[in-house]
């Protein structure tokens, strides 16, 4: 478990053949790691019928609203959460 | 096996109907599926309704203790009151507060807590709310009568991977007299997604 | 960008709040589905990703999509061929439509 609650972090901007449960419009942009939800079997390789082990660890991460859409029409406060995978993320260092 | 029915529209019925006969046809001969297999799967489904979520919500209004449990182990909250989670998947319900409004949506497909509220309703699978939920959460409850108050924040739940999100709302003001079974009678199934909040006992419209 | 079905933050029109009556055929979709997968002869992740490959993903409705991802993985795993469903469903429409 590479990540912990309040870890900055990016969401790998990758483009990955077959099926991924990253959305594209996650990719690249930086938020924190809300919660350690648990590790599960890796969907893009149970959706071939492979085993998906080893799990993956899976995290809540948590994004401000402002920082993924620039024409975003609400406070500042308003966040987004979306569960991710450990190997789509990378750490991010730096100022908020 | 239920009879076939054409759409009342008097529109074609969609030619996939046919081919889901013909597959539960093809896998019943060939004994791949069993007429109670898939019995089982369609009472499955039916036994699966909002009420649920009412249930539980209207339970976590009048227990705190219970409440903790609903926040903090979902699928143990339910199976206290006699529901069957699905086993694969967390169930994680994520609470209202007067500083915090939650919006439920996935975005890739249509994942939705079904093993404790049934099927979602159409538009919860549409591609203008899986589209807009995530970049307009604000416009797009406002379509549904909602508004949050001045200075709550709004939080988006994007359901991408292993977790099915619900929603515990707040309580209505005023219904301090009721009994549980009348405040879940409150709870509508939108309020547990989180586009609207549930019924109140003065209920004012929208501007 | 991702596949035709990653659509967050895509353009979109007003969200319809009309609810169709759920059909038979839809019933016995989500049914079949369940019944793979409670057998484990098909995961949810599979459906995922033989939806998301559907050419015509944008012009099917949602149920569409579910029989035409749950045929197409029958036929990927050689548990049933293209040509028995088409020839069965073709015997099911005629039952239907009456002599």
């Amino acid at each position: 478990m590479t990540f912990g609650p309040g870890d900055r972090v990016r969401v790998l901007a990758a483009e990955k053949p077959g099926h991924v449960r990253t959305p594209a419009y996650l990719k690249g942009k930086a938020g924190w790691v809300e919660s350690v939800i648990g590790t599960f079997p890796n969907p893009e390789e149970l959706a071939y019928g492979l085993s998906g082990l080893p799990e993956r660890p899976l995290y809540k991460v948590g994004f401000r609203q402002t920082d993924l859409w620039k024409d975003y029409r609400g406070p500042a406060e308003d966040c987004l959460y979306a569960d991710i995978y450990e190997h789509w993320l990378e750490s991010e260092r730096g100022t908020k | 096996m239920s009879n076939h029915t054409h759409e009342e529209t008097g529109s074609m019925t969609s030619p996939y109907a046919a081919r889901i006969r013909a597959i539960e046809a093809l896998l019943l001969e060939k004994g791949v599926l069993t007429e109670p297999e898939v019995q089982d799967s369609i009472s499955y489904m039916e036994a699966r309704t909002p009420a649920n979520g009412a249930k539980l919500v209207a339970r976590a209004w009048v227990d705190p203790d219970f409440k903790e449990l609903l926040l903090s182990d979902g699928k143990a909250a339910a199976k206290e009151l006699g529901m069957d989670p699905e086993h694969p998947a967390e169930f994680i319900v994520v609470e209202n507060t007067p500083e915090v409004h939650n919006l439920i949506v996935c975005t890739l497909c249509s994942c939705y807590p079904r093993a404790i509220l049934g099927r979602p309703p159409d538009w919860y699978k549409s591609f203008a709310y899986r589209s807009r939920a995530v970049r307009e959460p604000r416009a797009v409850m406002r379509e549904f009568g909602f508004e949050p108050p001045e200075g709550v924040e709004v939080l988006v739940h994007d359901s991408t991977a292993d977790v099915r999100y619900m929603v515990l709302p707040m309580r209505p003001p005023g219904t301090e007299g009721m009994d549980e079974e009348e405040l879940a009678g409150l709870v509508t199934r939108d309020s547990l997604v989180g586009v609207n909040v549930p019924r109140s006992l003065s209920r004012t419209s929208l501007g | 960008m991702g596949g035709v079905h990653d659509m967050g933050g895509s353009p979109a029109g007003p969200v319809d709040k009309g609810q169709h009556e759920v059909e038979d055929w839809e019933r016995l979709a989500d049914a079949i589905n369940g019944a793979l997968g409670a057998k484990g002869l098909q995961s949810t992740d599979e459906l995922r990703r033989a939806i998301e490959s559907l050419k015509d993903y944008r012009d099917l409705s949602y149920y569409e999509r579910w029989v035409a991802a749950t045929e197409k993985l029958l036929v990927q795993k050689g548990v049933l061929s293209g040509d028995e469903i088409d020839e069965r469903a073709a015997e099911i429409e005629r039952r239907w439509n009456g002599p």
